[in-house]
């Protein structure tokens, strides 16, 4: 039984990894995690260019309140082109976003 | 002790009511809670019962540790065949109404027959009543809890009460205990309606002993550092649930205009932080509470600040309720969401479902299909905020044609509505979604087809799926309690491992279920939450029991079986559209057109999608078309159901 024994379950021993002061970009092929600098309300990620507003939870707890829609529709609108692009359907890539 | 809460079965068309103790050659089967439930359920249901008739039986429990020292043991499950699918029928819901049935003796009620007019049924300290509910009935969920205790004159009693929605049919109504925990899904409030059943009440002041309670409070000040400690929570008890609406729109995960779109623009104003600043009066970090024995406190309070509603006061809303009134209709306003809210926990009805239901008549309006014919007029068009919160109303008290319509659920509906409406229906097994889209994450589109309950989040969802864990913490999350070496992928895009990770949380929930903890306390959304290698000391501690971690796995694993043995018995075949594991066309035909760069322009691919079912089917012991093996029976000590042992 597990409390036979001293050892950290997983869950445990996987707290040490929780870091607080950062969040992770939201694109699912970046997930680059971002330091906001305290009290900033926008971030943008250095590496894929989407950008957020952020929310402070507290001091040192950072979160993405959302995105910023201008910027993060426009690099959307680009990547579903070039999809419909690669499969031969120009049409509609200009009603999808 | 814990182990001695005993299971009361209640016959409403005789009032002939029986006690007896669970025996404890059960409880190290089953645990208690849905699990026991699912037993009873697959034991006492005649096959092919008429779910709104009298021999359905309504199971209503609290788990193995409800009233406890442990944390968070505040989940109230409920079990029946669901009016709305046909199959299993299960929901749970957080508050205090388990523990205080704990405390007046019991933990399992099996309720059948039907009364011949409106009643309650009364529980106190071992003692239990059949009342006069004629005078509850049309009252509101909150009123009823109200009534009752003014009636018996004690304000500590604790209801499991139906709304009008319960009382009118509604396949989807909730039961309900306090202002907003509902028990939501699957037409629960609709099986105790059927039943002239208005209400459960509960009041307890029998003491549960804790085998071990020096070693049980002390463990637990360590547990609850685990769960105060996580990020997720620290968020929640800010934000409540609607603080996973940034990053699921965020990146496309919505379902938004029913299924048309994936991300919900510009929906600023029903972002979490917005409802805050606007229900100023009560909403907002300082006005957080919370249920029984829980340090989160996700459950935000709120006055509606301005509109036809302005001043209602209510809880919430949940994520499920931003979905429901904003972003699968299409409605943007912080007024209506917290409108919807207000009145779905009123009526007493499933804001997933309701909210679902209305989105889907908003795209066939839109598409022709139905008309201001059979509107009566309204003009159901997406983002018309009047015509939604109308539609409430009419579908909870069953008004005109559409909203009677409505009402019967989602393949009924699309079965008199005719042409081709059932194409735009999103639900699997008769149960729409919740208002997530899975076409960007192929993990969690398997989690819902072939979740037990139907379409559902709360089941197997591999929410962490979407943190991009680096395969390291995957791995010792997914390799534990029993050994996994198969492939994982951080990539929630990837069709690779995700049949063991749904598998994994398919017995993470239903051993969290069995124990009555909330899902707040595991790896749901959080992946440094407690899971099978710490239940056994809070198991032991506080009731004397002892299991490894694995033996807790192997119940979660029978209860599952249990649970899909009542499914196959009640019809449920591998690829049946609507009772079956499978997913809508669109999620294999209609590209996504919202979201993050990787997210945008995506499908389900079917043939890798049939893929994931195979193998998942396989890591649960069941053949090609999804029935248990005669090895997993035989390994689960599963081959003698039904034994009605209780």
């Amino acid at each position: 039984m597990a409390n036979d024994t001293e050892k950290l379950s997983a869950s445990e021993s996987l707290r040490e990894t929780r870091t607080f002061g950062k969040v992770r970009c939201h694109n699912p092929s970046c997930m680059e995690r971002l330091e906001p600098s305290p009290g900033v309300d926008h971030i943008k990620c250095a590496t894929c260019g989407m950008e957020y507003r952020i929310f402070w939870v507290r001091p040192d707890l950072p979160r993405i309140r959302g995105p910023v829609w201008e910027v993060n529709r426009k690099i959307a609108a680009e990547a579903l082109a070039r999809k419909l692009e690669t499969s031969g359907n120009k049409s509609k890539a200009k009603e999808g976003v | 002790m814990a182990l001695d809460r005993k299971i009361a079965y209640i016959d409403l068309s005789t009032g002939k009511i029986e006690t007896r103790p669970i025996p404890i050659e059960v409880r190290k089967k089953f645990l208690g809670g849905r699990g026991l439930d699912a037993y009873l359920l697959y034991n006492h249901a005649p096959q092919g019962c008429d779910p709104l008739g009298p021999d359905n039986p309504l199971m209503i429990s609290g788990g193995i540790l409800t009233a406890t020292c442990a944390s968070a043991t505040a989940r109230t499950h409920i079990m029946a065949k669901s009016p709305l699918t046909g199959l299993l029928g299960s929901a749970n819901m957080g508050g205090f109404f388990a523990p205080e049935m704990a405390w007046a003796g019991f933990h399992h009620l099996v309720i059948k027959g039907k009364a011949k007019s409106p009643v309650y049924i009364w529980i106190h300290n071992g003692r239990i009543e059949i009342r006069d509910a004629a005078y509850l009935w049309g009252k509101s969920t909150t009123e009823t809890q109200w009534a009752i205790r003014e009636e018996l004159g004690d304000e500590d009693i604790k209801s499991a009460v139906i709304g009008q929605a319960g009382e009118k049919l509604v396949r989807y109504a909730n039961v309900m205990t306090g202002i907003k925990n509902a028990a939501g899904r699957t037409g629960m409030g609709a099986v105790m309606g059927s039943k002239n059943l208005k209400a459960v009440a509960v009041r307890g002041t029998m003491d549960i002993r804790i085998a071990h309670p020096v070693d049980a409070l002390e463990h637990n000040k360590h547990f609850i550092d685990g769960i105060t400690g996580a990020k997720v929570n620290k968020t929640q008890g800010a934000l409540g649930t609607p603080f996973i609406w940034g990053a699921t729109n965020s990146w496309g995960g919505l379902r938004n205009r029913n299924f048309q779109y994936n991300q919900m623009e510009y929906a600023d104003d029903i972002e979490p932080e917005r409802l805050d600043e606007i229900a100023t009066e009560t909403i907002g970090p300082h006005h957080m509470t919370g249920c029984f024995g829980c340090q989160v406190h996700c459950r935000a309070q709120y006055k509606i600040p301005s509109g036809p509603y302005a001043g209602k006061y209510d809880e919430g809303p949940e994520y499920t309720s931003q979905g429901a009134f904003g972003a699968e209709p299409d409605c943007r306003k912080a007024e209506t969401v917290l409108a919807g809210n207000h009145l779905v926990n009123q009526y007493g009805v499933d804001n997933l479902e309701i909210g679902s239901m209305i989105a889907w008549a908003m795209e066939l309006f839109e598409l022709g299909i139905i008309t201001t014919k059979e509107t009566d007029g309204l003009d159901l068009r997406f983002g018309n905020d009047e015509a939604l919160l109308e539609m409430v109303h009419r579908i909870c008290l069953r008004k005109g044609w559409l909203g009677d319509v409505l009402a019967e659920g989602g393949i009924p509906a699309s079965e008199k509505i005719g042409k081709n409406s059932f194409d735009y229906l999103i639900q699997v097994k008769g149960m729409n979604n919740l208002h997530s889209d899975e076409r960007g994450t192929p993990g969690l589109a398997l989690n819902i087809a072939t979740a037990s309950r139907g379409s559902d989040h709360l089941r197997s969802r591999p929410a962490i799926d979407l943190y991009h864990l680096p395969e390291k913490v995957m791995r010792k999350i997914y390799s534990s309690p029993v050994p996994y070496d198969g492939p994982l992928s951080s990539e929630h895009t990837d069709y690779e491992g995700k049949p063991w990770q749904v598998f994994w949380h398919q017995n993470c929930y239903m051993a969290v279920d069995c124990l009555g903890i909330c899902k707040y306390h595991t790896v749901f959304l959080g992946a440094t939450l407690p899971n099978f290698e710490d239940w056994p000391k809070v198991i032991y501690y506080n009731t004397g029991l002892e299991f490894t971690p694995v033996e807790l796995w192997e119940i979660a694993e029978r209860c599952n079986n249990l649970e899909r043995l009542f499914n196959l018995r009640e019809g449920l075949t591998r690829n049946d559209l609507k009772k079956g594991d499978m997913l809508n066309h669109r999620y294999f035909d209609e590209p996504t057109r919202r979201g993050a760069p990787d997210v945008v322009g995506r499908t389900i691919d079917r043939q890798k999608f049939n893929k994931m079912v195979d193998e998942f089917y396989s890591h649960c012991g069941w053949d090609k078309k999804g029935v248990p093996t005669s090895e997993t029976m035989q390994r689960l000590g599963l081959n003698q159901e039904p034994s009605h042992l209780l």
